[in-house]
């Protein structure tokens, strides 16, 4: 793979093969004012009545590690899915059981990960501790047999997000997800094979920006409490607003321009919040791409202005996205005024901003337009995190399907041939996409290099190699 | 009068014991390996394939027989007809669609939860002669062909080829009406109606164990 090819593979979308796709064409078909034919867009009644069909997975019981802000999130999600029971929860400070309580009303409290592994009813486990615990649950938790969802970052060491990514890539026979999960977005798919088929025109720059002013402290009854509650605040166990927050937009930058970067310059500042911190509060961070075309990405917890979203420019034109929990996915297209006529965009749905009008790409935009027009509510937004579970818990039951079908008729001594099996096309094509344990790797080593060369200086630069991304 | 009953049982048993180990020791079984087999039909909207790699069984044929492509008969064959036993298995839920969201709908109606597996038992399998040299040998295979809990007799030509010294590839196809084994023809979202005519193909994959290299 060259270096500046990403996982995905080459870029193998082109205008016509975007067309012929049905997937695709669904997606024009919304654009020009159709039903986009796409499983979260019915309501799954059969025509007649007489036959009805499940789309939903059987059930995968499943365990979260870490009961924090994100463990929370994640709990709550879960509990808005069919097919994800919780049935243990674990963390080191027990008074966080009160406040999952609700979430999780059934499940077996754990202080020690190690028991809770030992349940054979717990198929997946979903780690959401602090970045820098993530590796020795990870791995205990793969070797226990279970599937592993590991938030993103992976780890806060370079080395550690290696270690886990191998151990990922051996466990064949269980489902690893990287929580990179914007990645199990349909509306992030959706817009991938449109921009990798080259509808922006020659790629020449993109940026993101993540602003949302806040203290990023929490409080807790003891010193040694709010010490441990606040380890993103200490530059020794936290990859920084890079590896915590940009690490999301830095991977979907990547992914829809299917290249990595070669480089990578920092610059990073504590501004607003000097309460004894030494992780900045401000930040930016210049990613140098082949050909030219660079990445900067900035990030600020002091100031709130135009909140989060990503800009992908080209000659013919520039795709904005954003992501809230209200709206959920949301992207638009700014045309330049010698851009080749598309067609579609005539029909779209078109937003102001400012003095830009913004042409509203998006699954499904003409349903919601008739919704709206018709007066009645929008469906409530779908977060990436509810996408991404439900992928991994859908994966995770497919992998333990048809691994059980495999050992079954032909054993597992042949642990290469399980592999082959396993990732082969029949799988991989029935997957649901998220980011596995490279994609995962990648955008954490892209992320801790950024972090390294933000605290080393004023405009440090890293070089990455080909080989900090291999296994 | 207990005692007497007891002896003959205990002899009956040594003789059955001695008659299988009898079949066993004249017969070579080929076990399966990782294979291709796909389903194939037709909706409103458009066509559609389920693919799958996995075909469990076995195929066990006298130890005469020599699946040797160069010769004209099939050696060990008598009168066309070959004393081979076949079990077939293929897990419903190792079927993966080419088309979106067609895989929960098609295992739904196939009831993958309570049949499981589509199972082929074969009753007689008969060669068809004269077999032209360098080609697979072709074959009649009849037997019970079991989906959705429904067992059906059906005939299907089939071609058996050697891959190498120990391993056989098993070529076949048939055309079958979802209705005839109770299955509903899925309606896929709730709009295509999928068409009855289904077709079954595979390629099995069987290997012998090796035989050991002379010393």
């Amino acid at each position: 793979m060259e270096n500046n090819e990403t996982a995905a593979g080459p870029n193998a979308f082109n205008r016509r093969e975007f067309i012929q796709n049905a997937a695709s064409f669904s997606a024009l078909m919304a654009f020009m004012g159709g039903v986009p034919l796409h499983a979260e867009e019915t309501t799954n009644t059969p025509a007649t009545g007489e036959t009805h069909y499940s789309t939903v997975s059987a059930p995968v019981n499943c365990a979260v590690i870490g009961c924090g802000t994100q463990g929370r999130e994640i709990l709550t999600t879960l509990s808005r899915l069919p097919n994800a029971p919780v049935v243990a929860i674990c963390d080191s400070y027990p008074a966080a059981f009160k406040r999952v309580k609700e979430s999780a009303p059934t499940a077996e409290t754990f202080t020690d990960y190690h028991k809770l592994l030992e349940k054979k009813e717990v198929q997946a486990v979903i780690v959401a501790t602090p970045s820098h615990q993530h590796r020795e649950i990870v791995e205990a938790a793969l070797a226990a047999g279970k599937h592993v969802y590991c938030e993103a970052p992976l780890a806060t060491t370079v080395e550690d997000a290696r270690a886990i990514a191998l151990a990922a890539k051996k466990a064949i026979k269980v489902n690893f997800q990287s929580g990179l999960q914007m990645r199990a977005d349909p509306q992030r798919q959706f817009l991938l094979p449109f921009i990798r088929s080259g509808a922006t025109g020659k790629n020449t720059m993109a940026r993101s920006q993540w602003h949302k002013k806040q203290s990023w402290r929490r409080t807790a009854p003891t010193p040694e409490r709010e010490a441990a509650l606040n380890w993103h605040l200490n530059a020794a166990t936290s990859p920084g607003l890079m590896g915590e927050l940009v690490i999301h937009q830095l991977d979907m930058i990547c992914w829809l321009m299917n290249k990595r970067p070669n480089a990578v310059s920092g610059w990073g500042s504590t501004l607003q919040w000097k309460d004894g911190r030494t992780v900045a509060d401000t930040i930016q961070a210049m990613f140098e791409f082949p050909d030219g075309v660079n990445y900067f990405a900035d990030a600020s917890i002091a100031n709130s202005f135009d909140a989060a979203y990503e800009i992908l420019s080209g000659s013919d034109s520039a795709v904005m996205l954003r992501s809230t929990p209200e709206d959920g996915s949301k992207a638009w297209l700014f045309k330049e005024v010698d851009s080749p006529l598309l067609g579609w965009e005539v029909y779209a749905r078109k937003e102001q901003f400012y003095q830009e009008t913004g042409i509203t790409l998006m699954l499904g935009a003409s349903k919601l337009q008739k919704k709206l027009k018709a007066g009645e509510p929008p469906p409530p937004a779908i977060t990436s995190l509810q996408h991404a579970l439900r992928a991994f818990i859908e994966n995770s039951d497919l992998i333990e399907t048809q691994v059980k079908n495999y050992v079954t008729n032909y054993g597992d001594d042949d642990a290469e041939a399980l592999r082959g099996f396993i990732t082969g096309p029949n799988i991989t094509k029935a997957r649901l996409s998220t980011a596995g344990w490279q994609e995962g790797l990648d955008a954490t080593v892209l992320a801790l290099k950024a972090n390294e060369a933000i605290t080393k200086g004023q405009g440090h630069r890293v070089t990455l190699d080909k080989q900090m991304f291999e296994v | 009068m207990f005692m007497k009953s007891k002896t003959i049982l205990l002899a009956l048993s040594a003789t059955a014991l001695f008659a299988l180990t009898a079949t066993a020791a004249d017969t070579v079984r080929y076990k399966s390996r990782p294979s291709k087999v796909n389903i194939a039909g037709t909706s409103t909207a458009h066509d559609w394939v389920m693919d799958g790699q996995i075909i469990g069984g076995f195929m066990e044929v006298p130890k005469s027989v020599e699946f040797d492509q160069s010769k004209p008969t099939l050696p060990g064959a008598t009168g066309g007809k070959l004393a081979a036993q076949v079990e077939i298995t293929i897990p419903v839920t190792s079927m993966n669609g080419s088309w979106h969201g067609m895989d929960e709908p098609m295992q739904d109606a196939m009831n993958a939860k309570e049949h499981p597996n589509i199972r082929f038992h074969l009753l007689e399998l008969t060669c068809k002669e004269p077999h032209a040299a360098g080609t697979p040998f072709q074959f009649d295979a009849k037997g019970e062909l079991s989906l959705h809990g429904v067992t059906n007799m059906i005939t299907m030509p089939v071609s058996i080829e050697t891959v190498d010294a120990n391993k056989l590839k098993v070529v076949g196809k048939t055309p079958l009406k979802m209705t005839d084994f109770k299955i509903q023809p899925p309606v896929k979202l709730g709009v295509f109606r999928t068409g009855d005519e289904i077709t079954i193909s595979f390629e099995w994959l069987v290997a012998r164990p090796k035989t050991p290299a002379p010393q």
